[in-house]
């Protein structure tokens, strides 16, 4: 069966991501065996084939992200769940999607780098990989959950995600996320299909591909085609396309488009959560496994009267500019821990902010922030 | 490759398969990008001719396209055709995707001799591994065109390329060999020069179910014939070599270069060298295929036997 029954189930990270996806409508995994990944091939291989779905052990990485389009291509919801070296080897076949705008998920559970790296270990360092995985300009989302039940939850979102907006989706886990085991809750099968965006052919454009809504004229993206159907244009040429789905020798309007499309709706796309921020003076801004040291430590420093604050990014590609920009704009301090030495989102944090506010940033690699790691951070800077 | 392509707005299609051709349909007359003398005009057309004759449904037969310059028969197939330009060398592992995401299809794919059997090798032998019901066309001129003429992997011993400017001295790979390897359940051989036993094959491919690789030896006048001399390959019969840049005589090269497979039977080694044999290698029609496979998976996985 499709759905678990509703309940509670001490589950595995990449496991809960799985059952998300078959919740999401997932009918085709194709992948390839990766440690920190591995557990997702091994769990759908055993559940796809059960709701009718397949799951398909490719050659290397780059079958496996082409046969994740193919299957996307003539309908199905598919994905596919790597890390690092993956990754890296797949970015072509991204870049190829997002322009003919073909509907994927992608998970990647990150581990350590540059190379083989330690292969067991969280770090955040292909953040910047799934920001500008592939040649060429467009936009991606990236969702960052922080445990086991936002694997399920987000993966659902990570699926609407990619139907709608028709570009590259990507699920930041790591090695330590993946292999976590919590209690997930399963919502009612009910109330997870009311959820679910659904591949369909719309009624009214059979045969009518076009991204330009004809009363406005303006860019729309239609529900993705699905071929060996009639809702299916002449030919997928990953070339730039005009408003009507043509190939165009004007690129412009196109990636315009490409941009566009994301960046007009990041009020719907980035998702940003808050905690304890109406007085705060002191800003940490966290994603994923961070957030959680970070409340802790939020809460023991509150307890001496220090007032901090957490704005959390559920999204952190596209990048919530204005919402950050608004946040920060008071405070005397922003603090960014990050499970990578560079700070990738400290260094927006900064853009954002032209600077003008003080940036400290809380390195840690291949290991989790200790919530005493930030406090004493939070009371240095209090001072 | 030319530009835009050569129209011809006077003169009638004398052809009755070019109005069902994609330009034909959309400009009510013959367009394509191909150099003159190109061989894949002729794959074009044939595939076009059978797509109408036997009547396929668009929706069954998709057509999945490699990166080469056959990628521009885009223009010259069957407009009714659902076609997807996929990656270069990644066409068979996008067609796996979409056959098992819907098995009733079968994805017809076109590949080429540096696309197939250069930087898609793997897939192109876990597809024929697998048995997944496709028909796999190696259009292999010797040479990648695309890029204006370097050494494929194809490429015959001594030719000559912007890449090999000396001679060519790696072995070639043989994509009929390499399929019978990896487990193809059809294989055959044959070249343009030979439109009807294409045709047959091409109708064998389409009935049978499993994989089914023919490899197409075709000409490039441009950059394969204007480089080469028409005795390579056959060198040490002492035959003087002409430049071959004509389709005329690329046609007749290819044709004298290529051993029945029957024939080949009582040829040496040395005899067969840098030559083509064409003809059937492999028909085994009842080999378990992938999708059927799966769909007993799927039984068992629900809790049947
Ligand atoms: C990843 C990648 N590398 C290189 C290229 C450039 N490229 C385009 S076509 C081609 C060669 C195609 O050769 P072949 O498949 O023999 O087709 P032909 O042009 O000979 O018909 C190359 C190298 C590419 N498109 N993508
Ligand atoms: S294969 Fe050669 S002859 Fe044919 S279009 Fe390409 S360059 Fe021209
Ligand atoms: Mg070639």
């Amino acid at each position: 069966m499709r759905f678990m029954p509703e309940g509670k189930y001490l589950m595995m990270g990449n496991i809960a991501m799985s059952e998300g996806a078959l919740a999401a409508g997932l009918n085709f995994f194709g992948g390839y065996p990766i440690t920190p990944s591995t557990e997702v091939i091994e769990h759908l291989a055993a559940r796809l084939p059960q709701v009718g779905g397949v799951c398909m052990q490719m050659e290397d990485e780059l079958a496996s992200i082409n046969a994740v389009i193919g299957a996307s291509l003539v309908g199905a919801k598919a994905m596919t769940a790597t890390s690092g070296p993956g990754i890296a080897l797949m970015t072509e076949t991204i870049s190829m999607a997002a322009n003919l705008e073909i509907p994927f998920v992608f998970c990647d559970v990150q581990r350590n780098g540059p190379g083989t790296g330690y292969v067991t270990e969280p770090h955040h360092n292909d953040i910047g990989l799934m920001r500008f995985a592939g040649n060429g300009e467009f936009q991606v989302i990236t969702l960052a959950p922080m445990s086991c039940q936002e694997l399920y939850d987000l993966t659902i979102v990570a699926f609407n995600f990619a139907e709608t907006y028709r570009c590259p989706v990507f699920i930041m886990s790591d090695a330590y996320l993946g292999h976590l085991h919590e209690v997930v809750k399963i919502p009612s099968k009910e109330k997870v299909e009311k959820m679910v965006i659904k591949r369909e052919i719309p009624e009214d454009i059979i045969g009518k591909f076009s991204y330009k809504d004809e009363s406005t004229g303006k860019y729309i993206i239609p529900k993705p085609p699905i071929m060996g159907t009639d809702y299916c244009p002449p030919m997928f040429l990953s070339q730039p396309h005009s408003l009507e789905g043509m190939p165009t020798p004007k690129p412009q309007i196109f990636t315009e488009m490409m941009i566009k499309k994301i960046t007009s709706n990041i009020d719907k796309i980035a998702l940003t959560d808050t905690y304890k921020l109406d007085d705060a003076e002191i800003i940490i801004i966290a994603y994923g496994l961070p957030v959680r040291a970070s409340y802790r430590a939020v809460d023991l420093a509150r307890k001496e009267g220090i007032k901090v604050g957490i704005l959390r990014l559920i999204t952190i590609w596209p990048f919530p500019d204005e919402k950050v920009k608004e946040t920060v704009k008071d405070a005397k301090v922003v603090i960014v821990p990050e499970l990578n030495y560079t700070g990738v989102i400290a260094e927006q944090v900064e853009r954002v902010t032209n600077l003008n506010t003080p940036v400290i940033r809380i390195p840690n690699v291949c290991e989790i922030h200790h919530p005493h790691d930030i406090l004493k951070v939070i009371k240095e800077v209090d001072k | 490759m030319s530009g835009i392509g050569p129209m011809y707005p006077n003169e009638k299609p004398e052809n009755p398969y070019v109005l069902v051709s994609y330009a034909g349909h959309l400009l009510g007359n013959y367009s394509s990008r191909l150099c003159a003398g190109c061989g894949y005009g002729i794959i074009g057309h044939i595939f076009t001719r059978l797509f109408e004759d036997e009547k396929l449904d668009p929706k069954l037969y998709p057509l999945v396209l490699g990166i080469g310059c056959y990628s521009q028969m885009l223009l010259t197939v069957h407009y009714a055709t659902q076609k997807v330009l996929s990656l270069h060398g990644r066409a068979p592992a996008l067609a796996t995707g979409m056959k098992m995401a819907n098995p009733q299809m079968k994805p017809i794919i076109f590949t080429g001799d540096g696309d197939c059997l250069g930087i898609g090798g793997n897939h192109f032998i876990h597809t024929c591994r697998r048995n997944l019901d496709c028909i796999i066309l190696i259009f292999n001129n010797s040479i990648y065109a695309m890029t204006g003429g370097q050494g494929a992997p194809t490429t015959l011993f001594g030719a000559k390329s912007t890449t090999t400017p000396y001679k060519m001295f790696e072995n070639r790979s043989d994509g009929v060999k390499l399929a019978l390897a990896a487990g193809a359940t059809y294989v055959a051989r044959t070249t343009v020069a030979h439109p009807r036993t294409f045709m047959k094959y091409f109708r064998k491919a389409l009935k049978h179910k499993g994989t089914s690789v023919i490899e197409l030896i075709t000409p490039c006048v441009t950059y394969f014939g204007r480089k080469n001399l028409n005795n390579l390959g056959a060198e040490y019969l002492g035959l003087k070599g002409e430049k071959m840049d004509t389709a005329g005589k690329m046609i007749d090269w290819i044709k004298r270069n290529s051993i029945r497979v029957n024939q080949a039977k009582f040829m040496n080694e040395e005899e067969l060298f840098n030559k083509y044999i064409i003809g059937e290698f492999r028909y085994a029609p009842d080999q378990p295929e992938y999708s059927d496979e799966y769909a007993k998976i799927q039984k068992i996985a629900r809790g049947g036997i």
